[in-house]
């Protein structure tokens, strides 16, 4: 299971943030801001080990003492980027990459929303609730 | 003072000896130079010395009277040896700086010095003393003689006192070597300085060997830690040697020997110093045999190793300090493989230990503020005295060279404990981690980070704070603010927001507190409402001139000092602080009206005001900063409102712009929002127009979906451009179009005044595109472009003036001719307009004339021959819609081509409508053979539309090619006959050639004629004469009758003449002879008979 999720638009303005413990909220938006450095580079056109573009997930960008995070581009430059506690060892790459996907899928349905404006704070709850039963792993 | 040299020495226990961090370089001591008084010996001294490429040697001078460590005698057995330690403090210092691998005796003499012997004496004595200096070291002697002279090769005196002078040292030929000072000095020091590196390096060998070879002697039970020493001696005296991966390969094992020894409490802090050494000697082996990821995985495996391992629980600051420390050490080591070449990556660069020891330096510093609280004083007897003689690394300066299995005393130890605690709290922490977060943050810079970088400038800031730095802090914020805005990330900015309004109140630093006050007051900025209420009402205390309520979360003391410091500053005198706002609780936004305004109107600029404060604002005045290129205006908005949460207030002004602006944008600068009291203590907030568009175009679509006019989907516009006023001017062209190539186009320009007051200075000027020419006068005089037209310069209301232009084209097209009218308005404010207006003209041919060339039988030819005449019959084919009239018409014929005939015009005085075909035709003949086609002439018309001007339009006739043959022929007729009347035809044969023509000629009998004449000749025509034959013809039928066929053809023998071959006669005769004549019935009765004339 992971303790942070966070969805961040292609200005990275933060789009969605949730923690699964509310009071490391702000710890973990440094280190999901943090973690948008390393994605700017790969995402540097100049950058050439940026190769295969339909490649959205981008794999581990950053692993800390305390924590491992993950991140995933969407051809829009959407960036999800999920925390995972460097102690929890059950989750496998794969498994991230599919969260992610469900993530996405979730953005996805999220953007469909006519009440949703793209580009704006997403405040839905049902939205909220979604994300965190993916990333606690409870679906 | 003592303290002052405890803290010092203690903080230096935390880190690697300098011994340990120098590189290590071969030493080689230089005897016998005198550095003093001989100049030669200086040269010497400095050539070795300062050399740029030196290897890795360290020159060291040696006195005569210079005392080397004291050999220790050899063990034979390590039996009852019980080690106190691990690493000897004094063994590295002593190989790298007093114990020399060679020691080069220096000594002035030459080869024929006269008193040889004596010299030689002296310098064995100097190199036996050397000797007894050194007791029974290994190190290498050599000898250097100093020589003024060069030596020579195959000098048999040198030759033989170097063996005398070897043998006399007792030294093996090896070991003497020449030094001529003179020139190429350091020539001869690279080649020194390479046989002294190569005898260090045998030496160092030899040292290693020699610690090899205790390993037999040693058990692992008792002689743990000398598995240990030993290694490290080797792996130091391997990068002594230069042989790195040797040294590394000793390391490791030292360091793996290292961890096989029991750690207990006594001796945890000295294994955990030691293998602190030993990891930075391997990591920097290892970056330097270029093998990064080893050594950062050395280090990592270091750091698991050790981190779990605290030690004593009174002293878990050092170990924080320790692994700060070892990070820091890594994160220079790392740095130094950059500096020399190492490419680092993003995701791995010195920064990150960096940040990690800065990390673990704040650990330290909560461990401390923990612990060290309760030693509030240094103990006495000084527990840690003789800390920097001890004999051991890292050795608890109360208990050194215990072994492991010895009971500490516990007197000693809390009383050490407590000694290090006091130390600790001495130390000024928050210095130690604002340095490390600064090395990491450079770090950062370099490798693009700048999320990563501004957060450890963040965690700067918060270390200066708690250093009770404000200031600074202050600085680091708000300097960190201005990225976070820009992306939005709004419980980052409030948390900044909140540390730094409380540094801006403990520094009572007004502008900032206020600007950071408006900020927080914003509806994005997550603080409770009852923190916005504190900084509003607090925003309302200072401009009241009262000192602001502290933060609850204060204390007591740090409130205090904060309200001493707010007095004078509230109480001083006028305080108007202005402040420039990137983001506050007030939006502002302005739009004029329309994108351009014409000079005569005023622009009209909408301000839109929301307020984002959940309380009321109230503002004196509001005020817009608008300018040109030219002036700028300062426009009061409105005085005295209150913006209420969530209302959006909007109002208006009128910029009016002056005639100098035309042309210019008007551009706002600014909205200025004044608030508080006015004179005594008014805070200006100026809002600048947002740079670059911040709407994002592939959102844009979502946003039009809110209501228009909505305020966030509302953009500024900044700028307006001024124009010139809209004209009232009617004008009107009128000429007849098209207008015709060639001729003179007349275009009148009526100007009518329809403006309400009279104008004046009225100017029209013309322009168009290349290829017409103006004139402002029938005469077509060349004027210069863009034309000014001739036009009364003023007009009254309903006044008309006429202005007239003339142009000529030379080419069919289609033209635009602009008209620029400009003037001005005599209102009460003189306002200049300008009206541009264009025609639209097509220009077309007036005709196209095109030529047919006739012969003498008015048939078409396709080629002249020369001395043949022929008719020339141009056509003229009026194109214009207009009428033509043609004035007359002439045909210049260019040599070789002649008139026949004085052609008068056909044409002149005829009228043409378009599509009509007018012809005349004109005789010519061509004199010479052209073998091209021929330019017959310049066919000149001049023509004119009704009431036009005549104009002359002259096209070149393009003819056929001239052959020439020697005959020509010619029938002289009768226009007509008349039936049973005879007549006479003649047919002339001219030969043109200088010689004869032989021709056979035939006349073939004819059913409507008898005829009397040669039926059937041979003429002979002379060169450049005419024969004649004549026939009398009795016309028996009327009508067109074929005449009776001439026949020619060329003699069948003897044929000498010009070439002319049957078929140029046969088309002779059909060219040139008519074959038949007009033959008249008789007429009724008897009519006398026409007289026969040839």
């Amino acid at each position: 299971m992971a303790v942070c999720a966070a969805i961040v638009g292609k200005d990275n303005s933060p789009k969605f943030f949730c923690c699964v413990n509310p009071d490391e909220e702000l710890a973990f938006q440094f280190k999901v801001l943090s973690s948008l450095d390393i994605i700017e580079e790969k995402l540097n056109p100049t950058n050439k080990s940026a190769s295969d573009n339909r490649e959205l997930y981008l794999g581990q960008l950053y692993s800390l003492e305390t924590c491992k995070i993950y991140g995933y581009v969407t051809n829009t430059k959407i960036k999800f980027i999920i925390v995972v506690d460097s102690t929890n060892m059950a989750l496998r790459d794969n498994e991230i990459r599919s969260m992610f996907r469900r993530m996405h899928s979730e953005y996805a349905d999220m953007v469909s929303n006519p009440f949703y404006i793209p580009g704006e704070a997403i405040t839905s709850k049902m939205f909220d609730a979604n994300i965190k039963s993916i990333i606690t792993g409870t679906v | 003072m003592a303290l002052q040299g405890a803290l010092a020495q203690y903080q230096a226990s935390m880190g690697l000896p300098a011994e340990l961090r120098a590189a290590p370089l071969a030493l080689v001591g230089f005897s016998g130079l005198d550095l003093v008084n001989n100049a030669i010996h200086k040269a010497i001294w400095d050539t070795f010395h300062n050399r740029s490429e030196r290897g890795a040697v360290l020159y060291q001078s040696i006195s005569n009277t210079h005392k080397f460590p004291v050999l220790k005698p050899r063990r034979n057995t390590y039996d009852w040896y019980i080690p106190k330690g691990i690493l000897k403090r004094n063994w590295l210092a002593k190989h790298l700086q007093q114990v020399p691998a060679l020691i080069a005796v220096f000594f002035d003499l030459d080869w024929k010095e006269p008193q040889w012997t004596e010299k030689m004496i002296e310098c064995a004595s100097k190199v036996q003393s050397m000797r007894a200096a050194l007791e029974g070291r290994d190190t290498c002697i050599v000898v250097v003689l100093i020589q003024s002279q060069a030596p020579m090769p195959e000098d048999p005196l040198a030759a033989e006192r170097a063996v005398a002078l070897c043998s006399s040292c007792e030294l093996n030929s090896q070991s003497l070597y020449v030094l001529p000072h003179g020139q190429h000095l350091s020539g001869y020091a690279t080649r020194l300085e390479n046989a002294f590196l190569e005898l260090c390096q045998a030496y160092y060998h030899s040292c290693v060997r020699s610690i090899k070879q205790h390993k037999e002697h040693l058990n692992k039970n008792a002689h743990q830690s000398l598995y240990v020493r030993h290694q490290f001696k080797m792996g130091v005296l391997s990068e002594l040697r230069q042989d790195i991966s040797a040294a590394h390969k000793h390391y490791t094992l030292a360091y793996s020997n290292l961890q096989e020894i029991r750690v207990v409490d006594t001796n945890a802090l000295e294994i955990r110093t030691v293998a602190g050494f030993l990891n930075y000697k391997i990591c920097r082996l290892l970056f330097a045999l270029n093998l990064p990821r080893d050594a950062i995985g050395q280090f990592k495996a270091h750091i698991d190793r050790f981190r779990a391992r605290i030690g004593f629980s009174e002293l878990v600051f050092e170990h924080w300090a320790w692994l700060s420390k070892q990070y820091e050490i890594f994160g220079d080591t790392f740095d130094e493989a950059v500096k020399l070449g190492l490419p680092a990556v993003q995701t791995q660069h010195p920064g990150i230990y960096y940040q990690q020891a800065a990390t673990l330096a704040v650990a330290r510093k909560g461990a401390c503020l923990e612990l060290c609280a309760r030693a509030l004083a240094y103990p006495h007897p000084d527990p840690l005295e003789g800390a920097e003689s001890m004999e051991f690394y890292g050795q608890r300066p109360w208990r050194p060279g215990k072994v492991a299995a010895e009971p500490p005393e516990p007197q000693w130890e809390s009383s050490g404990i407590q000694a290090i605690q006091y130390l600790e709290s001495q130390i000024n922490h928050s210095g130690v981690i604002i340095s490390l977060y600064g090395l990491a943050i450079a770090q950062y810079k370099i490798y693009k980070c700048p999320r990563t970088r501004r957060h450890l400038v963040l965690q700067m800031a918060d270390e200066c704070f708690s250093a009770q730095d404000y200031g600074k802090a202050l600085t680091l914020y708000t300097h960190m603010l201005a990225d976070y805005r820009a992306e939005q990330w709004w419980g980052v900015i409030s948390s900044i927001l909140e540390k730094a309004a409380l540094c801006a109140y403990l520094t009572a630093n007004v502008e900032d507190y206020l600007q950071l006050a408006l900020e927080i007051l914003a509806a994005p900025v997550l603080l409770s409402l009852d923190d916005k209420r504190r900084f509003y009402e607090n925003f309302n205390r200072v401009l009241k001139r009262q000192v602001p309520f502290g933060d609850p979360k204060l204390a007591h003391e740090a409130l205090q000092t904060a309200i001493i410091q707010w007095q004078p500053v509230l109480g001083g005198a006028a305080l108007n602080p202005a402040l420039d706002i990137a983001q506050a609780c007030l939006d502002v936004k302005w739009r004029f009206a329309s994108p351009a305004f014409p000079v005569d109107q005023p622009a009209q600029l909408a301000l839109f005001i929301r307020s984002t404060c959940p309380f009321p604002l109230g503002a004196t005045r509001v005020a817009v900063q608008v300018a040109t290129a030219r002036a700028s205006w300062d426009l009061d908005v409105c005085q005295a409102v209150t913006f209420q949460r969530d209302a959006i207030q909007r109002f208006t002004v009128e910029v009016q712009a002056e005639v100098a602006d035309i042309g210019c944008e008007l551009l706002v600068e600014g909205v200025t929002v004044f608030m508080g009291v006015a004179g005594q203590s008014e805070v200006s907030l100026r809002f600048r127009p947002p740079e670059g568009a911040d709407e994002r175009p592939e959102l844009s679509h979502f946003r039009r979906s809110r209501p228009v006019g909505h305020f966030d989907a509302m953009q500024s516009v900044s700028r307006a451009l001024v124009v010139p006023r809209d004209s009232h001017l009617g004008v009107r062209f009128e000429h007849a179009p098209p207008a015709l190539v060639g001729e003179v186009y007349d275009i009148a320009i009526v100007i009518a005044n329809e403006e309400a007051c009279a104008i004046s200075e009225l100017r029209l000027l013309v322009s168009a595109e290349a290829a017409v020419e103006f004139s402002s006068d029938a005469s077509m005089r060349p004027e210069k472009t863009p034309l000014a037209l001739p036009l009364p310069p003023t007009l009254e209301p309903g006044g008309v003036a006429t202005a007239r232009l003339w142009l000529r084209a030379s080419q069919p097209d289609i033209k635009a001719v602009a008209v620029r009218i400009s003037y001005s308005l005599t209102g009460e404010r003189p306002v200049v307009c300008v009206m541009n207006d264009s025609v639209t003209l097509p220009i077309v041919q007036p005709f196209e004339v095109s030529a047919q060339y006739l012969s003498g039988m008015m048939q078409r030819v396709s080629k002249f021959y020369a001395g043949e005449r022929f008719a020339v019959m141009p056509l003229v084919r009026f194109l214009s819609p207009w009428p033509i009239s043609v004035e007359g018409t002439a045909l210049e014929f260019t040599h070789p081509v002649r008139a026949l005939e004085d052609a008068q015009s056909h044409l002149a005085g005829s009228v043409f409508n378009q599509d009509e075909v007018g012809t005349e035709v004109v005789l010519a003949v061509c004199d010479r053979q052209a073998d091209q086609n021929l330019v017959v002439g310049e066919y000149a018309v001049t023509w004119q539309r009704a009431n036009g001007r005549p104009t002359t339009t002259q096209v070149t006739l393009h003819g056929h090619h001239c052959d020439w043959i020697p005959l020509t022929l010619e029938l002289q007729a009768p226009a007509h006959g008349l039936v049973r009347t005879p007549m006479i035809i003649q047919y002339q044969l001219t030969n043109q050639s200088s010689h004869l023509v032989r021709l056979d000629v035939g006349m073939e009998a004819s059913e409507a004629f008898m005829f009397a004449g040669y039926r059937q000749t041979v003429a002979a025509v002379l060169p450049f004469s005419t024969k004649t034959l004549r026939y009398n013809l009795y016309p028996l039928l009327a009508g067109s009758v074929a005449l009776p066929r001439l026949v020619l053809s060329l003699p069948q023998h003897g044929n000498e003449g010009p070439a002319l071959r049957p078929d140029q006669l046969a088309q002779l005769i059909e060219r040139t002879i008519p074959c038949s004549i007009y033959v008249m019935p008789q007429v009724k009765g008897a009519p006398p008979l026409p007289a026969l004339t040839a």
